[in-house]
Protein backbone atom coordinates (compact mmCIF):
# COMPACT_ATOMS: atom_id res chain seq x y z
CA UNK A 1 0.00 0.00 0.00
CA UNK A 2 2.72 2.46 0.97
CA UNK A 3 4.57 1.76 -2.27
CA UNK A 4 1.44 2.48 -4.30
CA UNK A 5 0.71 5.69 -2.43
CA UNK A 6 4.30 6.76 -2.91
CA UNK A 7 4.08 6.15 -6.66
CA UNK A 8 0.74 7.95 -6.89
CA UNK A 9 1.92 10.91 -4.80
CA UNK A 10 4.90 11.23 -7.11
CA UNK A 11 2.67 11.04 -10.18
CA UNK A 12 0.35 13.71 -8.76
CA UNK A 13 3.26 15.97 -7.82
CA UNK A 14 4.59 15.76 -11.39
CA UNK A 15 1.18 16.20 -13.00
CA UNK A 16 -0.83 19.36 -13.35
CA UNK A 17 -3.86 17.73 -11.73
CA UNK A 18 -5.33 18.84 -8.43
CA UNK A 19 -6.81 15.46 -7.52
CA UNK A 20 -6.13 11.83 -8.28
CA UNK A 21 -8.49 8.95 -7.42
CA UNK A 22 -7.70 5.30 -8.02
CA UNK A 23 -10.12 2.46 -7.33
CA UNK A 24 -8.84 -1.08 -7.36
CA UNK A 25 -11.10 -3.83 -6.01
CA UNK A 26 -11.80 -3.06 -2.38
CA UNK A 27 -9.42 -0.16 -2.09
CA UNK A 28 -9.91 3.40 -3.17
CA UNK A 29 -7.11 5.92 -2.89
CA UNK A 30 -7.68 9.60 -3.35
CA UNK A 31 -4.87 12.16 -3.33
CA UNK A 32 -5.54 15.87 -3.28
CA UNK A 33 -3.19 18.69 -3.98
CA UNK A 34 -3.47 21.52 -1.46
CA UNK A 35 -4.51 24.82 -3.00
CA UNK A 36 -1.11 26.50 -2.60
CA UNK A 37 1.17 23.48 -2.72
CA UNK A 38 2.55 21.35 -5.52
CA UNK A 39 2.49 18.25 -3.38
CA UNK A 40 -0.62 16.52 -2.18
CA UNK A 41 -0.88 17.81 1.38
CA UNK A 42 -3.42 15.29 2.49
CA UNK A 43 -5.04 12.16 1.28
CA UNK A 44 -7.59 9.69 2.46
CA UNK A 45 -6.93 6.00 2.54
CA UNK A 46 -10.02 3.87 2.94
CA UNK A 47 -11.54 0.66 1.65
CA UNK A 48 -14.23 1.51 -0.91
CA UNK A 49 -17.09 0.39 1.31
CA UNK A 50 -15.91 2.29 4.39
CA UNK A 51 -18.29 5.02 5.57
CA UNK A 52 -17.19 8.56 4.84
CA UNK A 53 -16.95 9.55 8.53
CA UNK A 54 -14.53 6.77 9.26
CA UNK A 55 -12.47 7.65 6.19
CA UNK A 56 -12.21 11.20 7.45
CA UNK A 57 -11.00 9.91 10.79
CA UNK A 58 -8.14 8.20 9.03
CA UNK A 59 -6.93 11.36 7.33
CA UNK A 60 -3.22 11.52 6.63
CA UNK A 61 -1.03 14.60 6.24
CA UNK A 62 1.84 14.77 3.79
CA UNK A 63 4.95 16.42 5.12
CA UNK A 64 6.72 18.02 2.17
CA UNK A 65 10.17 19.56 1.80
CA UNK A 66 10.21 23.35 1.92
CA UNK A 67 13.77 23.54 0.59
CA UNK A 68 15.83 22.07 -2.25
CA UNK A 69 18.43 19.73 -0.82
CA UNK A 70 19.55 16.26 0.18
CA UNK A 71 17.51 14.14 2.57
CA UNK A 72 19.31 13.04 5.74
CA UNK A 73 17.25 10.46 7.62
CA UNK A 74 17.64 10.13 11.38
CA UNK A 75 19.59 7.28 12.92
CA UNK A 76 17.70 5.06 13.32
CA UNK A 77 15.40 6.40 10.58
CA UNK A 78 11.71 7.03 11.13
CA UNK A 79 9.92 3.92 9.84
CA UNK A 80 6.52 3.24 8.38
CA UNK A 81 4.11 2.21 11.11
CA UNK A 82 5.99 4.16 13.78
CA UNK A 83 3.92 6.11 16.29
CA UNK A 84 4.92 9.73 16.86
CA UNK A 85 4.35 11.43 20.14
CA UNK A 86 3.93 15.18 19.61
CA UNK A 87 5.89 17.44 17.26
CA UNK A 88 9.22 15.81 16.57
CA UNK A 89 12.02 15.62 14.00
CA UNK A 90 11.42 13.21 11.15
CA UNK A 91 14.56 13.92 9.11
CA UNK A 92 16.71 16.78 7.85
CA UNK A 93 17.04 18.26 4.40
CA UNK A 94 20.54 19.56 3.90
CA UNK A 95 20.87 22.73 1.81
CA UNK A 96 24.32 24.26 1.30
CA UNK A 97 25.60 22.57 4.47
CA UNK A 98 22.65 23.67 6.60
CA UNK A 99 20.50 20.94 8.11
CA UNK A 100 16.86 22.04 7.88
CA UNK A 101 14.73 19.95 10.26
CA UNK A 102 11.59 18.29 8.95
CA UNK A 103 9.03 18.22 11.78
CA UNK A 104 5.98 16.01 12.22
CA UNK A 105 3.86 18.99 13.36
CA UNK A 106 1.96 16.85 15.85
CA UNK A 107 1.32 13.27 16.87
CA UNK A 108 0.32 10.46 14.56
CA UNK A 109 1.46 7.31 12.89
CA UNK A 110 3.91 7.34 9.98
CA UNK A 111 2.06 5.61 7.15
CA UNK A 112 4.54 6.35 4.36
CA UNK A 113 8.18 7.30 3.96
CA UNK A 114 8.57 8.58 0.39
CA UNK A 115 12.31 9.23 0.42
CA UNK A 116 15.56 7.47 1.18
CA UNK A 117 18.71 8.76 2.86
CA UNK A 118 20.85 10.89 0.54
CA UNK A 119 18.05 11.47 -1.96
CA UNK A 120 17.86 14.92 -3.61
CA UNK A 121 14.48 16.61 -3.17
CA UNK A 122 12.88 19.73 -4.59
CA UNK A 123 10.59 22.27 -2.98
CA UNK A 124 7.20 20.75 -2.21
CA UNK A 125 8.31 17.15 -2.66
CA UNK A 126 6.46 14.70 -0.36
CA UNK A 127 8.75 13.24 2.33
CA UNK A 128 6.41 11.50 4.81
CA UNK A 129 2.71 10.79 5.25
CA UNK A 130 1.38 10.83 8.80
CA UNK A 131 -1.95 9.41 9.81
CA UNK A 132 -3.48 11.69 12.44
CA UNK B 1 33.23 24.26 -22.14
CA UNK B 2 30.58 23.64 -19.49
CA UNK B 3 28.81 20.28 -19.36
CA UNK B 4 25.73 21.32 -17.44
CA UNK B 5 24.21 24.76 -16.84
CA UNK B 6 21.46 25.78 -14.43
CA UNK B 7 19.17 28.46 -15.85
CA UNK B 8 18.14 30.67 -12.94
CA UNK B 9 15.17 32.28 -14.64
CA UNK B 10 11.75 31.72 -16.16
CA UNK B 11 9.78 32.80 -19.22
CA UNK B 12 11.14 33.47 -22.68
CA UNK B 13 14.69 34.19 -21.53
CA UNK B 14 14.93 30.80 -19.81
CA UNK B 15 13.97 29.20 -23.14
CA UNK B 16 16.40 31.43 -25.01
CA UNK B 17 19.26 30.30 -22.75
CA UNK B 18 18.12 26.69 -22.96
CA UNK B 19 18.32 26.87 -26.76
CA UNK B 20 21.80 28.36 -26.70
CA UNK B 21 22.98 25.65 -24.28
CA UNK B 22 21.53 22.83 -26.34
CA UNK B 23 23.14 24.18 -29.51
CA UNK B 24 26.47 24.17 -27.64
CA UNK B 25 25.88 20.57 -26.49
CA UNK B 26 25.33 21.61 -22.86
CA UNK B 27 22.82 19.80 -20.62
CA UNK B 28 20.35 22.16 -18.94
CA UNK B 29 18.66 22.34 -15.55
CA UNK B 30 15.60 24.56 -15.18
CA UNK B 31 14.22 25.99 -11.96
CA UNK B 32 10.57 26.83 -11.53
CA UNK B 33 8.03 28.03 -9.00
CA UNK B 34 4.86 26.11 -8.27
CA UNK B 35 3.01 28.64 -10.45
CA UNK B 36 5.25 27.79 -13.44
CA UNK B 37 5.06 24.00 -13.29
CA UNK B 38 3.43 23.90 -16.74
CA UNK B 39 5.70 26.52 -18.29
CA UNK B 40 7.57 25.69 -21.49
CA UNK B 41 10.97 26.39 -19.98
CA UNK B 42 10.44 23.47 -17.61
CA UNK B 43 9.56 21.12 -20.46
CA UNK B 44 12.44 22.14 -22.71
CA UNK B 45 15.14 21.71 -20.07
CA UNK B 46 16.80 18.35 -19.50
CA UNK B 47 16.09 18.49 -15.76
CA UNK B 48 13.99 20.78 -13.58
CA UNK B 49 13.72 21.65 -9.91
CA UNK B 50 10.84 23.32 -8.14
CA UNK B 51 12.49 25.96 -5.92
CA UNK B 52 9.52 27.54 -4.19
CA UNK B 53 5.98 28.87 -4.35
CA UNK B 54 4.77 31.55 -6.78
CA UNK B 55 6.00 34.76 -5.12
CA UNK B 56 9.48 35.55 -6.50
CA UNK B 57 11.05 36.21 -3.13
CA UNK B 58 10.49 32.56 -2.21
CA UNK B 59 11.31 31.02 -5.60
CA UNK B 60 13.25 32.86 -8.33
CA UNK B 61 15.08 34.94 -5.70
CA UNK B 62 15.60 32.01 -3.32
CA UNK B 63 19.39 31.83 -3.48
CA UNK B 64 19.91 28.78 -1.19
CA UNK B 65 17.39 26.66 -3.09
CA UNK B 66 18.74 27.71 -6.49
CA UNK B 67 22.39 27.07 -5.60
CA UNK B 68 21.37 23.80 -3.95
CA UNK B 69 19.57 22.70 -7.15
CA UNK B 70 22.71 23.49 -9.17
CA UNK B 71 24.92 21.48 -6.82
CA UNK B 72 22.58 18.50 -6.50
CA UNK B 73 22.23 18.23 -10.27
CA UNK B 74 25.97 18.54 -10.84
CA UNK B 75 26.00 21.82 -12.78
CA UNK B 76 29.24 23.65 -13.44
CA UNK B 77 27.70 27.03 -14.26
CA UNK B 78 24.63 29.22 -13.73
CA UNK B 79 23.09 31.55 -16.31
CA UNK B 80 20.99 34.19 -14.55
CA UNK B 81 19.18 35.64 -17.61
CA UNK B 82 17.80 39.15 -16.93
CA UNK B 83 15.93 40.45 -13.88
CA UNK B 84 15.73 38.30 -10.71
CA UNK B 85 19.35 37.53 -9.67
CA UNK B 86 21.06 38.64 -12.89
CA UNK B 87 22.67 41.70 -11.34
CA UNK B 88 23.02 40.41 -7.80
CA UNK B 89 26.75 40.35 -7.00
CA UNK B 90 26.13 38.42 -3.80
CA UNK B 91 24.50 35.64 -5.80
CA UNK B 92 27.47 35.57 -8.18
CA UNK B 93 29.82 35.34 -5.18
CA UNK B 94 27.84 32.55 -3.52
CA UNK B 95 27.82 30.64 -6.80
CA UNK B 96 31.62 31.02 -7.06
CA UNK B 97 32.04 29.93 -3.42
CA UNK B 98 30.29 26.69 -4.36
CA UNK B 99 32.45 26.11 -7.42
CA UNK B 100 29.82 27.29 -9.89
CA UNK B 101 30.71 29.70 -12.70
CA UNK B 102 28.36 32.67 -12.85
CA UNK B 103 27.74 33.48 -16.52
CA UNK B 104 28.26 37.22 -16.35
CA UNK B 105 30.86 39.72 -15.24
CA UNK B 106 32.88 39.51 -12.03
CA UNK B 107 30.94 40.24 -8.80
CA UNK B 108 33.06 43.36 -8.13
CA UNK B 109 32.09 44.78 -11.53
CA UNK B 110 28.40 43.87 -11.06
CA UNK B 111 28.53 45.69 -7.73
CA UNK B 112 30.22 48.75 -9.16
CA UNK B 113 27.89 49.01 -12.16
CA UNK B 114 24.76 47.86 -10.30
CA UNK B 115 25.26 50.66 -7.83
CA UNK B 116 24.25 53.37 -10.28
CA UNK B 117 25.86 56.18 -8.29
CA UNK B 118 29.22 54.35 -8.17
CA UNK B 119 28.90 53.51 -11.86
CA UNK B 120 28.52 57.16 -12.77
CA UNK B 121 31.56 58.11 -10.71
CA UNK B 122 33.70 55.39 -12.36
CA UNK B 123 32.50 56.35 -15.83
CA UNK B 124 33.23 60.01 -15.17
CA UNK B 125 36.79 59.00 -14.20
CA UNK B 126 37.05 57.08 -17.49
CA UNK B 127 36.16 60.25 -19.36
CA UNK B 128 32.57 59.27 -20.15
CA UNK B 129 30.07 62.18 -20.22
CA UNK B 130 27.43 61.90 -17.49
CA UNK B 131 24.30 63.81 -16.48
CA UNK B 132 24.67 66.30 -13.60
CA UNK B 133 23.52 64.73 -10.36
CA UNK B 134 24.28 63.48 -6.88
CA UNK B 135 25.77 60.49 -5.14
CA UNK B 136 23.55 58.48 -2.79
CA UNK B 137 21.34 60.85 -0.79
CA UNK B 138 20.73 60.04 2.88
CA UNK B 139 17.10 61.14 2.96
CA UNK B 140 14.47 63.32 1.34
CA UNK B 141 15.97 66.44 2.91
CA UNK B 142 19.32 65.87 1.27
CA UNK B 143 17.52 65.06 -1.99
CA UNK B 144 15.74 68.43 -1.71
CA UNK B 145 19.06 70.29 -1.31
CA UNK B 146 20.57 68.50 -4.33
CA UNK B 147 17.49 69.25 -6.45
CA UNK B 148 17.76 72.94 -5.64
CA UNK B 149 21.40 72.90 -6.76
CA UNK B 150 20.91 71.15 -10.11
CA UNK B 151 17.44 72.59 -10.74
CA UNK B 152 14.15 70.92 -11.58
CA UNK B 153 13.06 68.82 -13.40
CA UNK B 154 15.02 65.94 -11.85
CA UNK B 155 14.91 62.17 -11.88
CA UNK B 156 14.89 60.27 -8.60
CA UNK B 157 16.56 56.93 -9.13
CA UNK B 158 17.13 53.85 -7.01
CA UNK B 159 20.79 52.94 -7.13
CA UNK B 160 19.83 49.27 -7.43
CA UNK B 161 17.09 50.07 -9.94
CA UNK B 162 16.28 48.88 -13.42
CA UNK B 163 13.36 48.42 -15.78
CA UNK B 164 11.85 51.72 -14.67
CA UNK B 165 11.32 50.47 -11.12
CA UNK B 166 12.33 52.79 -8.29
CA UNK B 167 12.48 55.79 -10.63
CA UNK B 168 10.36 58.97 -10.62
CA UNK B 169 10.46 62.23 -12.52
CA UNK B 170 9.95 65.23 -10.28
CA UNK B 171 9.16 68.65 -11.73
CA UNK B 172 8.85 70.68 -8.53
CA UNK B 173 9.76 70.65 -4.85
CA UNK B 174 6.09 70.02 -3.93
CA UNK B 175 6.14 66.65 -5.70
CA UNK B 176 9.40 65.55 -4.11
CA UNK B 177 8.30 63.99 -0.76
CA UNK B 178 5.66 61.70 -2.31
CA UNK B 179 7.83 60.77 -5.30
CA UNK B 180 10.77 60.01 -3.01
CA UNK B 181 8.68 57.82 -0.71
CA UNK B 182 7.02 55.82 -3.51
CA UNK B 183 10.21 55.34 -5.54
CA UNK B 184 12.09 54.23 -2.45
CA UNK B 185 9.32 51.82 -1.39
CA UNK B 186 9.29 50.37 -4.91
CA UNK B 187 13.08 49.90 -4.81
CA UNK B 188 12.88 48.27 -1.37
CA UNK B 189 10.21 45.88 -2.62
CA UNK B 190 11.88 45.07 -5.94
CA UNK B 191 15.59 45.10 -5.11
CA UNK B 192 15.75 45.01 -1.29
CA UNK B 193 17.77 48.22 -1.56
CA UNK B 194 16.13 51.60 -1.07
CA UNK B 195 19.17 53.84 -1.58
CA UNK B 196 18.36 56.74 -3.89
CA UNK B 197 20.21 59.32 -5.97
CA UNK B 198 19.18 62.32 -7.99
CA UNK B 199 20.07 63.42 -11.49
CA UNK B 200 19.12 66.21 -13.84
CA UNK B 201 16.19 65.24 -16.06
CA UNK B 202 17.14 65.72 -19.70
CA UNK B 203 13.87 66.62 -21.40
CA UNK B 204 12.75 64.22 -24.12
CA UNK B 205 16.14 62.64 -24.94
CA UNK B 206 16.52 59.55 -27.08
CA UNK B 207 17.39 56.35 -25.22
CA UNK B 208 20.19 54.76 -27.20
CA UNK B 209 22.24 51.89 -25.82
CA UNK B 210 25.34 50.10 -27.04
CA UNK B 211 25.82 46.34 -26.82
CA UNK B 212 29.32 45.18 -25.87
CA UNK B 213 31.04 41.83 -25.54
CA UNK B 214 34.29 41.44 -23.63
CA UNK B 215 36.25 38.24 -23.12
CA UNK B 216 38.63 37.42 -20.26
CA UNK B 217 41.70 37.96 -22.48
CA UNK B 218 41.28 41.67 -23.16
CA UNK B 219 39.10 41.31 -26.26
CA UNK B 220 36.37 43.97 -26.41
CA UNK B 221 33.91 44.59 -29.25
CA UNK B 222 30.66 46.48 -29.62
CA UNK B 223 27.66 45.24 -31.57
CA UNK B 224 26.31 48.62 -32.43
CA UNK B 225 23.49 50.52 -30.83
CA UNK B 226 19.81 49.95 -30.14
CA UNK B 227 17.21 52.69 -30.02
CA UNK B 228 14.81 52.04 -27.12
CA UNK B 229 13.05 55.41 -27.06
CA UNK B 230 9.52 53.99 -27.25
CA UNK B 231 8.93 53.79 -23.52
CA UNK B 232 5.78 53.65 -21.47
CA UNK B 233 5.20 56.42 -18.90
CA UNK B 234 6.72 53.94 -16.40
CA UNK B 235 9.95 54.08 -18.50
CA UNK B 236 9.57 50.44 -19.51
CA UNK B 237 10.59 49.78 -23.08
CA UNK B 238 7.93 48.70 -25.54
CA UNK B 239 9.48 48.83 -29.03
CA UNK B 240 13.21 48.63 -29.75
CA UNK B 241 15.20 48.77 -32.95
CA UNK B 242 18.70 48.53 -34.33
CA UNK B 243 20.40 50.50 -35.70
CA UNK B 244 19.09 53.77 -34.24
CA UNK B 245 17.28 55.61 -37.08
CA UNK B 246 18.08 59.19 -38.05
CA UNK B 247 21.22 59.29 -35.94
CA UNK B 248 24.13 61.43 -37.01
CA UNK B 249 27.06 59.20 -38.05
CA UNK B 250 29.48 61.14 -35.83
CA UNK B 251 27.29 60.62 -32.75
CA UNK B 252 26.89 56.94 -33.59
CA UNK B 253 30.67 56.49 -33.82
CA UNK B 254 31.14 58.45 -30.62
CA UNK B 255 28.69 56.22 -28.73
CA UNK B 256 30.48 53.07 -29.95
CA UNK B 257 33.84 54.54 -29.03
CA UNK B 258 32.73 55.61 -25.53
CA UNK B 259 31.14 52.19 -24.93
CA UNK B 260 34.24 50.16 -25.76
CA UNK B 261 36.55 52.57 -23.90
CA UNK B 262 34.37 52.43 -20.79
CA UNK B 263 34.08 48.63 -21.00
CA UNK B 264 37.88 48.37 -20.96
CA UNK B 265 38.23 51.00 -18.24
CA UNK B 266 36.03 49.15 -15.74
CA UNK B 267 37.56 45.74 -16.51
CA UNK B 268 34.25 44.45 -17.79
CA UNK B 269 33.83 40.89 -19.04
CA UNK B 270 30.92 39.07 -20.72
CA UNK B 271 27.92 40.75 -22.42
CA UNK B 272 26.88 44.18 -21.26
CA UNK B 273 24.96 47.24 -22.35
CA UNK B 274 25.77 50.89 -21.86
CA UNK B 275 22.68 53.07 -21.87
CA UNK B 276 22.95 56.65 -23.07
CA UNK B 277 20.66 59.62 -23.30
CA UNK B 278 21.11 61.48 -26.56
CA UNK B 279 19.80 65.04 -26.83
CA UNK B 280 20.86 66.87 -29.97
CA UNK B 281 24.64 66.56 -30.12
CA UNK B 282 24.93 65.86 -26.40
CA UNK B 283 25.50 62.33 -25.17
CA UNK B 284 25.15 61.32 -21.49
CA UNK B 285 26.01 57.97 -19.95
CA UNK B 286 23.05 56.71 -17.95
CA UNK B 287 23.93 53.24 -16.71
CA UNK B 288 25.57 49.96 -17.61
CA UNK B 289 23.49 46.81 -17.50
CA UNK B 290 25.65 43.84 -16.58
CA UNK B 291 23.37 41.21 -18.10
CA UNK B 292 21.79 40.05 -21.32
CA UNK B 293 18.92 42.39 -22.13
CA UNK B 294 15.37 41.74 -23.22
CA UNK B 295 15.96 43.51 -26.54
CA UNK B 296 19.20 41.69 -27.42
CA UNK B 297 17.66 39.93 -30.47
CA UNK B 298 17.59 43.11 -32.59
CA UNK B 299 21.39 43.30 -32.34
CA UNK B 300 21.73 39.56 -32.97
CA UNK B 301 19.68 39.77 -36.14
CA UNK B 302 21.66 42.56 -37.77
CA UNK B 303 25.11 41.36 -36.64
CA UNK B 304 24.54 37.61 -37.03
CA UNK B 305 26.01 36.94 -33.58
CA UNK B 306 24.34 34.74 -30.94
CA UNK B 307 24.86 36.86 -27.83
CA UNK B 308 23.77 34.19 -25.34
CA UNK B 309 26.17 31.63 -26.81
CA UNK B 310 28.92 34.25 -26.67
CA UNK B 311 28.10 34.85 -22.99
CA UNK B 312 28.53 31.15 -22.28
CA UNK B 313 31.76 30.86 -24.30
CA UNK B 314 33.25 33.91 -22.59
CA UNK B 315 32.33 32.59 -19.12
CA UNK B 316 33.99 29.29 -20.05
CA UNK B 317 37.20 31.25 -20.67
CA UNK B 318 37.18 31.19 -24.47
CA UNK B 319 38.48 34.22 -26.36
CA UNK B 320 36.08 36.05 -28.70
CA UNK B 321 36.12 34.36 -32.07
CA UNK B 322 36.02 37.69 -33.93
CA UNK B 323 37.34 41.24 -33.78
CA UNK B 324 35.61 44.56 -34.40
CA UNK B 325 36.69 44.45 -38.05
CA UNK B 326 34.76 41.20 -38.51
CA UNK B 327 31.51 42.75 -37.33
CA UNK B 328 29.28 44.51 -39.85
CA UNK B 329 25.58 45.19 -39.36
CA UNK B 330 23.20 44.20 -42.14
CA UNK B 331 19.72 45.67 -42.47
CA UNK B 332 17.38 46.82 -39.75
CA UNK B 333 15.64 44.94 -36.94
CA UNK B 334 12.70 45.94 -34.78
CA UNK B 335 11.23 44.29 -31.70
CA UNK B 336 7.74 44.58 -30.24
CA UNK B 337 7.07 43.43 -26.70
CA UNK B 338 3.84 41.51 -26.39
CA UNK B 339 2.77 42.11 -22.81
CA UNK B 340 -0.29 40.85 -20.95
CA UNK B 341 -1.45 44.34 -20.10
CA UNK B 342 -4.09 46.84 -21.06
CA UNK B 343 -2.59 49.75 -23.04
CA UNK B 344 -5.84 51.67 -22.61
CA UNK B 345 -5.73 51.43 -18.83
CA UNK B 346 -2.22 52.58 -17.87
CA UNK B 347 -0.79 49.25 -19.03
CA UNK B 348 -2.38 47.48 -16.07
CA UNK B 349 -1.00 43.93 -16.02
CA UNK B 350 -3.43 41.09 -16.60
CA UNK B 351 -3.30 37.51 -15.41
CA UNK B 352 -5.38 34.58 -16.59
CA UNK B 353 -5.54 31.73 -19.06
CA UNK B 354 -4.55 32.28 -22.68
CA UNK B 355 -7.38 30.68 -24.62
CA UNK B 356 -6.00 31.32 -28.10
CA UNK B 357 -2.34 31.83 -29.00
CA UNK B 358 -1.24 32.20 -32.61
CA UNK B 359 2.18 33.67 -33.32
CA UNK B 360 3.39 34.97 -36.68
CA UNK B 361 6.00 33.39 -38.91
CA UNK B 362 7.39 33.69 -42.38
CA UNK B 363 10.46 35.48 -43.71
CA UNK B 364 12.34 37.76 -41.37
CA UNK B 365 10.24 37.05 -38.28
CA UNK B 366 11.54 35.68 -34.97
CA UNK B 367 9.32 35.01 -31.97
CA UNK B 368 10.82 34.46 -28.51
CA UNK B 369 8.10 33.27 -26.15
CA UNK B 370 7.26 30.82 -23.40
CA UNK B 371 3.47 30.82 -23.80
CA UNK B 372 1.10 28.61 -25.75
CA UNK B 373 -2.67 28.09 -26.11
CA UNK B 374 -4.03 27.10 -22.71
CA UNK B 375 -1.05 28.50 -20.80
CA UNK B 376 -1.80 30.29 -17.56
CA UNK B 377 -0.29 33.74 -16.93
CA UNK B 378 0.41 33.82 -13.19
CA UNK B 379 -0.02 37.11 -11.33
CA UNK B 380 3.45 37.00 -9.74
CA UNK B 381 5.73 37.89 -12.63
CA UNK B 382 6.62 40.29 -15.40
CA UNK B 383 3.76 40.67 -17.86
CA UNK B 384 5.81 39.98 -21.00
CA UNK B 385 4.38 37.09 -23.01
CA UNK B 386 6.54 37.27 -26.11
CA UNK B 387 8.92 39.31 -28.20
CA UNK B 388 8.23 39.55 -31.89
CA UNK B 389 11.26 40.60 -33.90
CA UNK B 390 11.23 41.57 -37.58
CA UNK B 391 14.31 42.08 -39.71
CA UNK B 392 14.48 43.67 -43.16
CA UNK B 393 17.01 45.25 -45.49
CA UNK B 394 15.77 48.71 -44.54
CA UNK B 395 13.89 50.22 -41.60
CA UNK B 396 10.85 50.64 -43.82
CA UNK B 397 10.83 46.96 -44.82
CA UNK B 398 11.32 45.85 -41.20
CA UNK B 399 8.37 47.97 -40.09
CA UNK B 400 6.14 46.68 -42.89
CA UNK B 401 7.15 43.15 -42.01
CA UNK B 402 6.34 43.79 -38.34
CA UNK B 403 2.92 45.18 -39.27
CA UNK B 404 2.25 42.05 -41.26
CA UNK B 405 3.45 39.87 -38.34
CA UNK B 406 1.33 41.68 -35.75
CA UNK B 407 -1.66 41.20 -38.06
CA UNK B 408 -1.06 37.45 -37.94
CA UNK B 409 -0.79 37.41 -34.16
CA UNK B 410 -3.83 36.36 -32.12
CA UNK B 411 -3.79 36.16 -28.35
CA UNK B 412 -7.05 35.79 -26.48
CA UNK B 413 -7.82 35.42 -22.79
CA UNK B 414 -5.93 38.49 -21.59
CA UNK B 415 -5.51 42.00 -22.98
CA UNK B 416 -2.21 42.51 -24.80
CA UNK B 417 -0.11 45.24 -26.38
CA UNK B 418 -0.30 43.70 -29.90
CA UNK B 419 -2.85 46.01 -31.53
CA UNK B 420 -1.59 49.06 -29.67
CA UNK B 421 1.94 48.47 -30.97
CA UNK B 422 0.59 48.03 -34.50
CA UNK B 423 -1.08 51.42 -34.09
CA UNK B 424 2.20 52.99 -32.92
CA UNK B 425 4.03 51.60 -35.97
CA UNK B 426 1.57 53.46 -38.23
CA UNK B 427 2.23 56.79 -36.53
CA UNK B 428 3.85 59.37 -38.80
CA UNK B 429 6.35 60.62 -36.22
CA UNK B 430 7.45 57.09 -35.42
CA UNK B 431 7.81 56.37 -39.14
CA UNK B 432 10.05 59.39 -39.57
CA UNK B 433 12.30 58.06 -36.81
CA UNK B 434 14.40 59.78 -34.18
CA UNK B 435 11.65 60.24 -31.57
CA UNK B 436 12.51 60.83 -27.90
CA UNK B 437 11.41 59.01 -24.75
CA UNK B 438 8.66 61.59 -24.26
CA UNK B 439 6.97 60.56 -27.51
CA UNK B 440 4.85 57.67 -26.21
CA UNK B 441 3.67 59.43 -23.01
CA UNK B 442 2.68 62.44 -25.16
CA UNK B 443 0.93 60.14 -27.65
CA UNK B 444 -1.06 58.58 -24.79
CA UNK B 445 -1.92 61.98 -23.35
CA UNK B 446 -3.23 63.13 -26.77
CA UNK B 447 -5.38 60.01 -27.03
CA UNK B 448 -6.82 60.50 -23.56
CA UNK B 449 -7.57 64.16 -24.37
CA UNK B 450 -9.24 63.17 -27.66
CA UNK B 451 -11.50 60.67 -25.84
CA UNK B 452 -12.64 63.18 -23.20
Amino acid sequence: MATRIRALAGALARSGFARLRVRDGETEIELRRAARSAAPSSYVVAPAEEPAERAAERRADVVASDVVGIVRLLRPPVAEGQDLDGDRDLAFVETLGIRNPVRSRGSGRVCSVFVSDGQPVEYGQPLFAIER
Amino acid sequence: MFKKVLIANRGEIALRINRACHELGITTVAIFSEADRQSLHVRHADEAFCVGPGPVIRSYLNIPNIISAALISGCDAIHPGYGFLAENARFAEIAADHGLTFIGPKPSVINAMGDKATAKRLMEQAGVPITPGSGIVADVDEARRVCEQIGYPVLLKATAGGGGKGMRAVSSVEELPTAYATAQAEAEASFKDGRMYVEKLIVNPRHIEVQVLADEHGGVVHLGERDCSVQKPSHQKLIEEAPAPELDAAIRDRLHEIATTATRAVGYTNAGTLEFLVAGDAVYFMEMNTRIQVEHPVSELIYGVDLVKEQIRIAAGEPLGFSQDDLHPHGHAIEVRVNAEDPHNNFAPAAGTLTVVVFPGGPGIRVDTHVYGGAVVPPFYDSMLAKIIAVGRTRESAILRMERALGETRIEGVKTTVEFCAELLRDEEFRRGGIGVGWLPAYLARKTAAVS
